[in-house]
């Protein structure tokens, strides 16, 4: 009883205690109250000011992964030549498949496989165009690569034909190299130069086996061929650029003699940056010289140049013009010079269509002019090409 | 033993000023767009040193990878793109040849600024017949302000792992972006509160995410396919739109021409008006914040 009694007098005074407790608090805590209400409402408004936005499940990125990139282009022609058997031609002039990819944190590869016309027998052929390892992580500003690829000899001759804004190549990359250029089996260091002037300098230098053009061929005894080039680049203005290149090359010939070769490019280009879809303009243009060893006695010197302005006028429109004068290595009574026009339309990046006109004076043959009409087409995932 | 002395009193100065500098020494920072340079700028303060590859009156798809942002890539300590194959036709070029490890992808000064994004517009299946699609979503995110949060932490942790000597300072810039940036998207949110729902057309599809933010209603393009030029088709479409459900306003990004919006809005009795995609494209907009206090003024002034 006397434990009842002493539980009921502890609960009235606790009670009591609390009630006084908070009839204290509610004098005190008007202003803190208030502050907190109005918190609240901030807090409210805050939240009603940021709507909390109902996302959709976030999708996962399921293209990612470590597949290579995948890439197909197509190169259909039609073409019309004023001399020749055939005269009216329609044909698949190549399919390049490329598959690149970074291999590790140390280097990407790069392969790029053709399949393309055989110029002596007219039928298609496979070839392998590409195939070189990369590396992305070497101090100093370095850059090797190893494997096959195009040695930088001028600005034409590290491209594609799919990435050259005419049909066919100048004739000076034909006369003194092959239609497609200059390949090489070797190692490719590039080194990007310090210069108190701070423009962008890189220095290449290629040594390795020459695949056998009109000036250099595969050496046999393990003799090697070497190419070097300086590139220049300098931003004139927002809008506009300026490269100038040297290069050289030195290698075994047909003749079991050596060839030396010297070059020089230069390239302007203006694209205004808010407007860079619907306006361009190039102008480029660029000198060979090459002293080819006949025999003990002999040499032949000769030299080829081009120059070539391509302007866009819409989004989609481009016209070009080019003048080609090129000897040949070996001979220096022979010569063509050539005009040629263009019309490019390119609905997409990915279809290109071109007709292009040209007439060619040779000293050694007859003259002749052709039409080819050219479509580009590709698809996956190319890599974007250099500047 | 003094020519000792004298040698060590020499050098002590010199190896001072080197390690003083060094610890001065600002962080260099190459950016795709000027959107993040801004905000690279508003967490690294005077401790970063930030280069934008694109202005902000260029079209980020089509930037040309010119070799003296090269020269850039190749001292960067830190890269931030926007990521999502946005600048897929001129990053990966530089990249490659920019012989800075550092860099790259899965490198400390790699940073994907997309990373917890929540993305809009991711395509269930992709292909180019629907026309300059993105498979990994629409990836003009940083015009949603509350994503600049998002990529502002990004660009934090990656200075913090390159630089983490500074992480307080990184830190108290951060948290005071986000405290600006909350209290002004309120501000903007509660301007355009008026005009939610209001239909308006765009000349591309870049703008879901500021549409989603601040209750626009977008709902037709004048290019037909994302990446194709207006075809008179695709206008006439527009401008029967326009007349029948009364809109008033077409949006145009700085990098398109205004002939096909103009001659539209002549036809259908609405207005263009021109409002930036990214920091720098015009004088007004020098940081993130005055890109949207100069969109939202634009667009109130267009729909009053």
């Amino acid at each position: 009883m006397i434990f009842y009694r002493t539980i009921s007098v502890i609960l009235v005074l606790h009670c009591v205690a609390l009630a006084g407790a908070e009839a204290q608090q509610t004098d005190s805590s008007t202003v803190a109250d208030s502050l907190l209400l109005l918190q609240l409402q901030r807090s409210m408004q805050q939240a009603a000011a940021i709507p909390t936005i109902q996302q959709a499940p976030a999708a996962p990125r399921s293209t990612l992964s470590t597949n290579p990139d995948l890439s197909a282009i197509g190169d259909f022609r039609s073409s019309y030549v004023s001399v020749g058997k055939r005269k009216i031609d329609l044909y698949l002039n190549q399919l390049e498949f490329q598959v690149s990819s970074v291999v590790d944190p140390y280097a990407r590869a790069d392969f790029m496989f053709s399949y393309g016309k055989d110029l002596n027998t007219g039928e298609l052929a496979p070839g392998l165009e590409i195939a070189t390892l990369t590396s992305t992580s070497l101090p100093y500003q370095l850059q090797l690569a190893l494997g096959k690829f195009k040695p930088a000899f001028g600005k034409i001759n590290i491209l594609h034909p799919h990435a050259f804004s005419f049909v066919d190549f100048p004739k000076l990359t034909e006369n003194y190299f092959s239609p497609e250029g200059m390949f090489m089996e070797g190692a490719s260091v590039s080194w990007l130069v310090p210069n108190p002037y701070d423009f962008f300098q890189e220095l290449s230098l290629e040594i390795g086996r020459i695949e056998s053009n009109a000036s250099l061929v595969r050496g046999e005894n393990g003799q090697l061929s070497y190419v070097g080039h300086l590139k220049n680049f300098f931003d004139l203005t927002q809008n506009s650029t300026l490269e100038l290149g040297f290069s050289g090359a030195n290698g075994p010939n047909q003749t079991g003699f050596s060839s030396k070769m010297g070059g020089v490019d230069l390239t302007y280009k203006w694209k205004p940056v808010q407007y860079n879809v619907l306006q361009s303009f190039t102008w480029q243009s660029e000198l060979l010289f090459s002293n080819v060893r006949l025999d003990e006695t002999t040499a032949a010197k000769t030299h080829g140049v081009y120059s070539l302005a391509e302007y866009q006028f819409a989004q989609r429109w481009f016209v070009g013009a080019r003048y080609d004068y090129s000897q040949y290595p070996d001979d220096v009574g022979r010569r063509d010079v050539a005009g040629t026009v263009l019309f490019r339309f390119q609905p997409t990046e990915f279809q290109i269509l071109a007709l292009e006109y040209q007439y060619t004076d040779r000293n050694y043959d007859r003259n002749s002019q052709g039409v080819i009409f050219r479509i580009i087409f590709g698809i996956g995932t190319h890599a974007a090409h250099q500047y | 033993m003094m020519n000792k002395r004298a040698t060590l009193f020499l050098f002590l100065p010199v190896v001072c000023l080197l390690l003083s500098s060094s610890a001065l020494a600002q962080l260099k920072v190459v950016t795709t767009l000027t959107d993040l340079q801004s905000i690279t700028s508003l967490i690294g303060g005077d401790k970063v040193d930030v280069f934008a590859i694109a202005t902000g009156y260029q079209n980020p798809h089509f930037v040309d990878p010119k070799p003296s942002y090269i020269l850039k890539l190749s001292r960067a300590d830190v890269f931030v793109t926007v990521g999502l194959d946005l600048e897929i036709g001129w990053v990966p070029p530089l990249l490659n040849s920019a012989r800075n490890s550092k860099i790259q992808k899965g490198g400390d000064g790699y940073v994907d600024a997309s990373v917890n994004i929540p993305l809009l517009q991711v395509p269930t299946s992709a292909s180019r017949g629907q026309g300059d699609i993105h498979v990994f979503g629409n990836p003009h995110y940083w015009l949603d302000p509350q994503n600049g949060k998002i990529i502002a932490k990004n660009i934090f942790d990656a200075l913090v792992r390159v630089d983490p000597d500074r992480r307080s300072f990184y830190e108290a810039n951060l948290k005071k972006f986000n405290e600006t940036i909350d209290a002004k998207t309120r501000e903007w949110t509660e301007k355009l509160r008026p005009y939610a729902g209001t239909k308006v057309i765009a000349y591309h599809n870049e703008w879901p995410y500021f549409e989603q933010r601040f209750g626009l209603q977008i709902v037709d393009f004048l290019e037909p396919k994302p990446g194709i030029p207006p075809t008179p088709s695709q206008l006439l479409k527009v401008i029967n739109e326009m007349k029948r459900d009364h809109i008033k306003i077409i949006i145009i990004s700085p990098y398109f021409t205004t002939e096909s919006a103009d001659m539209v809005a002549r036809n259908a009795g609405g207005k263009v008006v021109t409002i930036a995609t990214s920091v720098g494209a015009n004088e007004k907009i020098k940081t993130y914040y005055d890109l949207f206090e100069y969109n939202i003024s634009q667009l109130i002034e267009a729909l009053r």
